[in-house]
């Protein structure tokens, strides 16, 4: 990792660790069911700010496995139906600005990938890896539920954000990744590339004084920098038409970098895999969790 | 994964009220009544050399301001051909640059709920699918749909579109707005609808335990009392009772393995068409990722506007 990523993530666990995570949790008599409760969790992540997850637990005495859905980029992170919900604790993290976690700063999307990227100390983004650090403290931090091994999994940005959670938190058993952003990698930055990644183009063509800028700000958060210190095992998907999250090549480079990786080309465009790849997702984490 | 003979097995218990369309006559009168007000401001930052992007703002049911992206194809004087591309259930409306580099103008709408629309409704997701349920007059859809009315009417005002040529799509809840849109309003001339949402409430409901269909699950255990005026109020929302209404060329796109939107109750909606109608139908896919999906819709539309041209 090169000096100034390590600054940011340094400077990014000591502003967690200044803050108590001041977990609490409110059972949704609405949406939980016969066989898990739901619950409403907040808790606070860097800057004061209270973030908001759902947080499923199944019926009966734990441990319980747990999976840590991160958010993609977008507005709404809802309550996920996975059939892992019946086995396992569930969690759906946000970041801030997403739904729920919206009370200081509502984010926009398309919009949030260039928020205050004209300074690093205003760069929203470099926080929004502070909170999914965050989400992952948050569930051991909880009361509610015994939870034993922990996989992180999510889509796009999403699958960045688990990528991010798996370098600095050793606990993490597992982790499925599809079509990682790119962010902060230079294949992000050219042109021509579908949104969301297209945003940082557009905003370089509009504010063309701002493009090293844009370039320093979000460099410290390539996945690559960070990739070699996963050490938990990563299934991987790409497809091979993507350009607005995880170019190819760029996916592929970064398989390179993970020490244990199962890297799957898919030929789809941006979902690396959908459909016959959740199901390869669903058997894989199950094996890891021991849910059989 | 259901099969061929699922779907064809299916047989849905919705029904249409007795007074469906006096109730839809009379909400697409009340919209009338509402100035449209439109607001066309540039989106410097989305637009490039060959499109141009706009925020549009215009007026709806209730007088809710309604927000959505408008891209203008940069090169060639019009008319265009219009799609209006109508948004999933938690997704925001993308910029669809794609179509607009292609001569094609789209409207991306942001119903009420969404992000660029939620300043005076914002029952959230999950949420949406059980606010107002009490009655037809309350149901958030009754708004939801006028939004989308109000987008063709948009499109129908401008003088840089064509309005003989205006079509529509969506997937998920989108392609069920397109058809209840296009029953709604005949200026759409053809559209794709994939993996179609708000279609037969009541078996959907019961067939599988993922949001949002689980929502009404969830408000059938909360309140069983109000479970038969739920169902009751959903049945003038269902995509099935709109469907023999619709008058233009219709494609339904079916995942086989959705587990979303159960494939039987989006073949309902398919089944109920007395239009032109096709049907594609994806063995191995699951909701929203069949991977020959986007290329399908994207040729199938070009076919029915480069048709309407040479008509024309």
């Amino acid at each position: 990792m090169t000096t100034a990523a390590n600054r940011f993530w340094r400077q990014t666990e000591a502003v967690l660790v200044e803050l108590p995570a001041d977990v609490r949790l409110h059972r949704d008599d609405f949406y939980s069911q016969p066989d898990w409760d739901v619950f409403q969790m907040r808790y606070t992540s860097a800057d004061g700010f209270r973030l908001f997850a759902w947080l499923s637990v199944p019926l009966g005495d734990g441990p319980f496995p747990a999976v840590i859905r991160m958010p993609d980029y977008a507005s709404v992170h809802d309550i996920v139906y996975t059939p892992l919900r019946e086995r396992a604790v569930v969690m759906n993290p946000t970041f801030r600005g997403q739904r729920e976690s919206d009370q200081a700063f509502q984010a926009e999307f398309p919009g949030l990938l260039t928020e205050g990227i004209e300074d690093p100390g205003s760069y929203v983004m470099r926080r929004v890896f502070a909170d999914a650090l965050r989400g992952f403290d948050a569930l051991l931090a909880q009361g509610q539920a015994e939870v034993g091994e922990v996989a992180v999994i999510g889509t796009g940005l999403g699958g960045t954000l688990a990528l991010a959670v798996a370098a600095h938190r050793a606990a993490v058993k597992a982790v499925a990744a599809n079509t990682p952003m790119a962010l902060g990698n230079p294949a992000s930055l050219v042109p021509g590339l579908a949104y969301p990644l297209a945003e940082l183009d557009d905003y370089m063509r509009l504010y063309s004084d701002q493009k090293e800028a844009v370039k320093k700000n979000t460099a410290d958060l390539d996945p690559l920098k960070t990739a070699g210190k996963i050490t938990s095992p990563v299934l991987l998907s790409v497809g091979i038409y993507d350009t607005g999250s995880c170019p190819l090549a760029f996916g592929e480079k970064l398989a390179a970098k993970i020490p244990d990786c199962d890297l799957r080309v898919y030929h789809g465009a941006g979902e690396g895999g959908g459909h016959e790849h959740a199901q390869i997702q669903l058997s894989w984490l199950s094996d890891r969790l021991g849910l059989g | 994964m259901a099969t061929e003979q699922d779907l064809q097995d299916f047989t849905t218990q919705v029904t249409c009220p007795d007074d469906f369309d006096e109730f839809w006559a009379g909400t697409l009168e009340m919209l009338s009544g509402i100035s449209l007000n439109p607001v066309v401001a540039a989106e410097p930052l989305r637009s490039n050399d060959d499109v141009h992007v706009f925020n549009v703002t215009y007026l709806s049911l209730g007088g809710l301001e309604i927000s959505a992206w408008y891209s203008l194809p940069a090169h060639g004087d019009g008319p265009f051909p219009a799609v209006i591309n109508f948004p999933g259930y938690k997704s925001e409306p993308p910029v669809r640059r794609d179509w607009a580099r292609r001569g094609v103008a789209v409207l991306s709408v942001a119903v009420r709920g969404k992000l660029k629309s939620s300043s005076e409704f914002n029952p959230g997701y999950p949420g949406l699918l059980t606010s107002g349920l009490e009655s037809k007059e309350t149901y958030g859809y009754r708004g939801v749909i006028s939004d989308c009315v109000r987008g063709v009417d948009f499109l129908s005002s401008r003088q840089e579109i064509d309005p003989g040529r205006i079509y529509a799509c969506g997937t998920s809840q989108g392609g069920g707005l397109t058809l209840i849109t296009s029953a709604l309003r005949p200026e759409i001339k053809a559209g794709v609808s994939g993996y179609p949402f708000l279609c037969c409430y009541p078996e959907a409901m019961a067939m599988f335990r993922s949001y949002p269909y689980d929502e009404l699950a969830c408000y059938a255990r909360a309140y069983p009392d109000q479970e038969e005026r739920m169902l009751d109020t959903l049945r003038y929302f269902d995509a099935v009772n709109f469907a023999p209404r619709i008058k233009c060329p219709m494609v339904v796109g079916i995942a086989l393995d959705d587990e979303v939107c159960p494939p039987e109750t989006s073949y309902a909606a398919y089944q109920a068409l007395t239009s032109h109608r096709e049907l594609w139908l994806f063995p191995n896919s699951g909701h929203g990722n069949a991977h020959e999906y986007p290329s399908q819709e994207r040729a199938w539309l070009e076919s029915q506007i480069e048709r309407s041209a040479v008509a024309s």
